[in-house]
């Protein structure tokens, strides 16, 4: 026999004081009486103190030392060699994925997981080892090894689901790392087998749902085989998998029907390439079922309905439409699916009651997106007379033109100065757009003319170069600019001299397009409206036309402008709440937080953010936190992005696991053996069975 | 302090109570059972020479030939002694035995002085241990209470009947007869009992036990220690020796209940917790319906 803890048998020192606590305990209680007269007729009958007595003492102590005896034992911890030898190491895996959430099991696919994963704690022998993984739309070791079932129990009951797709492949790699190379591991997942759909080919060595109706148990596992055997097949299925370095046995209990569901596999939208406050919605609904299905397609902006369109979709089918609508103002576009039904008009539907519910996911029945919003903008220009130029910047339905021939004595505010040709010697504050410059300025020195400048490398990652490309447009009679400050090139020659520029200053960003539009056939290219547009884009910060919408899970980057660090100080708006800070000397802190559709709120520590986890649309907002006697007060606050989390996700809406049938919960077979709980277990009942028989001799020797 | 500022008032309420309701009865205006020259006829006897012919009854002899001789009650002041258990048994309990004997002892006394009775206080043990002698008059309550209050319990082996023996051993006139006791007696209560009764003295007995004595509630190893005694016994009481017990002591209360039923004496039975003069007026009672 060994012992995890034999510190404890110090403790054995406590029969000192109980021995001596024995003998001091004999000496007997004085009872004064009146008169012997009755009690001598009494113990007459038999002597007093028979030897019974006298043993029952004895009795006592060795009950007592026994009981403690055991006690210390079972601190001690037992247990035997084969005890041992005999412990698994087992990991639950338990997919919270958004498919989990449907209530085609009652009461959803995850509470039977879970419940399911709690009765097999139940049967856990004594020395096993269970780690739990919860596969999201990442693992994460809920809790590592351990034998303790109430904390298993606790960590089984406080993962919950996510709307993301799941990570199973993921969690049973990691399942396995934990387990190491133990004889005895195991990975119990605990799932509706709706993620193997797509990669079941990806491990071959794990057995998927998909294929354990066909295969049969083949190693040393095959003593829980019966799990495969169960009456439906299904749920609960024993595979043993044979890897080349160790033998890792993977489970899987599927808690899944052929429920069918019709959800929203994607949803994006985006600002038109052609309609300046237009935009366009690319909607995907999916009929995950084998029954034809009706029912309605509701668009809201900004919980305005602006459109309704009926859906009739046949089994299986994937319903895809891109819709144009216009907006100046944009807004959070929200896509619903309501009144679906069972199509009874078909055909080909199978009369049967029990298929009404055709939507057992409600997870996917909304999306949203987010439509990003137009700017009106003021553009100045300056230029002795072209007409493609005006043209570009009238045509933009954002854009308010005015025009000069003449440099202005004073320029304009809030205006984007666009000069061609005319150059003066500083360049305004503001955002500026330099077209052919004559003269030198401030920032560069004109030089000569170029000769047969062709565009040879452009910056594709630019936003200001997005859907550009000016390879082979004639530039004859660009001009050679030598800039002063730091610039970054957009567009150069094959012998690199920049054609156009972006130079940032701290009053304003500077656009400089070397180019003769008179002489060049860039003016006729539809790559100069849009350059002229993304420029636009650029100046009012915006960083494009799409703010797409991401899948549950997914991580996304931010597109806040600055950096934190840099937005740390005062921000604008909030003049009076600074000078009240800085009238008590306390400096006001800018704090943004990400906030989820359920209101959670996380600290924003860096542009990058997620898994986000949670459909709905998420907001970043920025506070500006004022500290008084360490109680954070929110001046202001005001929301810099939002961004659009679907589900979209084809594996997570189709609820169906393949060639899988209804299912039930399978009863837990972890162990059904005798002397399946620890030593001390067993020991301290032994204790309590000895603490009965102390209390009666006890009992019988004093009040009550 | 034994008897309270009280205790005289409440003395004094007993004996009109006792005049009123039980007139009669116990002690109070009792007739001796001695024949005498009374006024109060009680019965005819046969002529005998020498006899006083005043008490002939002419009436009968005229009728019917028979010389029958008139008798009549004597009016006799009635004796009562008060013999008072004073062994350290007595002491037992919460309150004490010995503080209800002598509560009693002084109520009785106080009401027999007061219909002009006499009363002697017999306090005894292992024997006669004090004597209060034959007195009347309520002007002595006084010296009787300081009598009962200098009493302390003593002996260590009470005998009810060596006190009676000495008791009849002076000379002792018949009366009314008291015994104020646990009866907790090892040579037993009868024969003490038996000679008064063959003294014609009119015995009344008078029981006191301590509520723990008919319930002793203990369990388990213990040393009893007779406090009369100072003999110690180690035991393991045990539920079933306590029910043995319980038995015992009941059985012992109906010997002696059963005694007095047989040979006519009055008996009465009490806790120690119950207060004197309800104790006194309840044996009253009882001994009215009784007669």
């Amino acid at each position: 026999m060994l012992f995890g803890a034999p510190a404890a048998f110090l403790l054995i020192a406590l029969v000192l004081p109980i021995v001596a606590l024995y003998i001091l305990k004999i000496r007997l209680r004085r009872i004064p009486v009146s008169t012997n007269l009755f009690w001598k007729q009494v113990y007459d009958e038999k002597p007093p103190r028979s030897l019974w007595q006298q043993l029952r003492h004895w009795l006592s102590l060795l009950a007592q030392l026994a009981l403690l005896l055991i006690l210390v034992l079972s601190i001690a911890d037992p247990y035997f060699s084969w005890q041992s030898l005999q412990a698994r190491r087992l990991v639950f895996v338990l997919d919270t994925s958004a498919s989990m959430r449907a209530s085609d099991i009652a009461p959803s696919r995850f509470e039977a997981a879970s419940d399911a994963a709690n009765q097999m704690l139940d049967g856990l022998r004594s020395r096993d080892q269970v780690a739990v993984v919860s596969a999201g739309s990442r693992p994460e070791v809920v809790l590592g090894m351990t034998g303790h079932v109430p904390t298993l129990r606790r960590a089984v009951d406080s993962i919950h689901l996510t709307d993301a797709e799941s990570s199973l492949d993921a969690a049973i790699e990691l399942g396995k790392q934990l387990i190491g190379d133990h004889p005895k591991g195991q990975v119990l997942v605990f799932t509706d087998g709706c993620a193997q759909r797509i990669d079941s080919e990806e491990n071959p060595m794990d057995v998927k749902p998909s294929d354990m109706t066909a295969t049969q148990p083949t190693s040393a596992a095959s003593s829980e085989s019966t799990l495969s055997a169960t009456a439906n097949k299904v749920d609960l299925t024993n595979i043993a998998v044979t890897e080349p370095a160790q033998t890792i046995e993977v489970q899987y209990r599927t808690f899944a029907t052929t429920a069918g569901n019709v959800g929203l596999t994607q949803f994006q939208a985006r600002r038109s390439l052609v309609d300046a406050i237009g935009y366009e919605i690319l909607v995907k609904v999916r009929n995950a079922s084998d029954q034809p299905v009706k029912g309605r397609l509701e668009l809201e902006l900004d919980d305005v309905a602006i459109d309704v369109i009926p859906l009739s979709l046949k089994p299986e089918e994937q319903w895809t439409r891109v819709i144009e609508k216009t907006s100046l103002e944009g807004g959070q576009l929200k896509a619903s699916l309501t009144q679906i039904t069972l199509d009874r008009t078909d055909a080909n539907v199978t009369n049967n009651d029990s298929l009404a519910n055709v939507n057992w996911l409600p997870t996917d029945d909304t999306a949203w997106a987010i439509v990003p919003p137009r700017v009106v903008q003021r553009v100045l220009i300056v230029s002795p007379g072209n007409l493609f130029l005006q043209k570009v910047f009238e045509a933009n339905p954002l854009v308010q033109v005015s025009v000069r021939n003449d440099l202005p004595d004073e320029w304009p505010a809030d205006t984007i100065v666009v000069c061609h040709r005319l150059v003066p010697a500083t360049l305004p504050v503001g955002d500026v757009l330099v077209v052919d410059p004559e003269t030198s300025c401030d920032l560069w020195d004109v030089g000569d003319v170029l000769e047969n400048p062709i565009v040879t490398e452009q910056d594709e990652t630019s936003a200001l170069m997005t859907h550009i490309r000016m390879d082979n447009v004639l530039m004859p009679e660009a001009r050679r600019l030598e800039f002063k400050p730091t610039f970054k090139s957009l567009a150069s020659t094959v012998t690199g001299e920049p054609v156009y520029a972006v130079i940032h200053r701290s009053q304003g960003d500077c656009l400089v397009l070397s180019v003769n539009l008179e002489r060049s056939d860039l003016a006729f290219r539809t790559a100069f409206p849009i350059l002229v547009t993304n420029a636009l884009s650029w100046f009012a910060g915006l960083p494009g036309e799409l703010q797409p919408s991401i899948s549950a899970g997914q991580m996304t980057s931010l597109s806040l402008g600055d950096d934190l660090a840099d937005a740390e100080g005062p921000a604008e708006g909030a003049t009076r709440d600074v000078d009240l800070a800085s009238e008590e000397k306390i400096a006001p802190t800018v704090q943004r937080t990400l906030v989820s559709p359920s209101q959670q709120q996380f600290p924003l520590l860096g542009n990058q953010v997620g898994p986000l986890s949670e459909v709905g649309v998420w907001s970043v907002i920025e506070s500006n936190m004022l500290t008084r006697e360490s109680v954070a007060e929110a001046l202001d606050e005001r929301v810099l992005q939002h961004v659009a989390v679907n589900l979209a996700n084809v594996n997570e809406s189709d609820l169906r696991p393949e060639d899988t049938p209804p299912s039930s919960i399978g009863t837990s077979v972890m162990s059904g053996d005798w002397f399946t709980r620890p030593t001390w277990f067993y020991l301290i009942v032994v204790a309590c069975v000895l603490s009965t028989l102390e209390w009666f001799l006890y009992q019988r020797r004093f009040i009550t | 302090m034994l008897f309270p500022a009280d205790f005289l008032t409440r003395l004094e309420y007993l004996s009109i109570m006792s005049k009123r309701v039980f007139r009669g009865t116990l002690l109070a205006q009792r007739r001796t059972t001695q024949m005498g020259s009374g006024i109060e006829f009680s019965d005819h006897r046969e002529y005998s020479i020498g006899d006083d012919l005043r008490y002939l009854d002419w009436n009968i002899y005229a009728r019917h030939g028979d010389l029958l001789l008139k008798r009549f009650q004597e009016e006799q002041d009635l004796h009562v002694y008060l013999m008072l258990d004073c062994s350290r048994s007595m002491a037992f309990g919460q309150p004490a035995k010995f503080d209800l004997a002598r509560h009693l002892t002084a109520a009785l006394a106080y009401i027999a002085l007061a219909d002009l009775d006499r009363i002697a206080v017999v306090a005894y043990a292992d024997g006669i241990v004090q004597e209060f002698p034959v007195t009347r008059g309520k002007a002595r309550v006084l010296s009787l209470m300081r009598f009962l209050e200098n009493l302390s319990t003593a002996g260590q082996d009470t005998n009810l009947a060596r006190a009676v023996q000495g008791l009849l051993h002076r000379g002792t006139r018949a009366g009314l007869a008291v015994v104020i006791s646990d009866l907790f007696d090892e040579h037993g209560f009868q024969s003490g009992l038996d000679q008064l009764r063959s003294r014609r003295f009119d015995a009344h007995v008078l029981q006191l036990h301590d509520p723990k004595e008919a319930d002793p509630n203990l369990l388990g190893d213990v040393e009893f220690v007779d406090i009369e005694s100072d003999s110690v016994r180690m035991v393991t009481v045990t539920e079933k020796n306590v029910r043995t017990y319980k038995q015992l002591f009941q059985q012992h209360q109906q010997a002696v209940r059963d005694y007095c039923a047989n040979y006519g004496l009055g008996c009465t039975q009490s806790p120690s917790v119950v207060p004197f003069d309800t104790l006194v007026l309840n044996m009253m009672r009882a001994s009215a319906v009784g007669r």
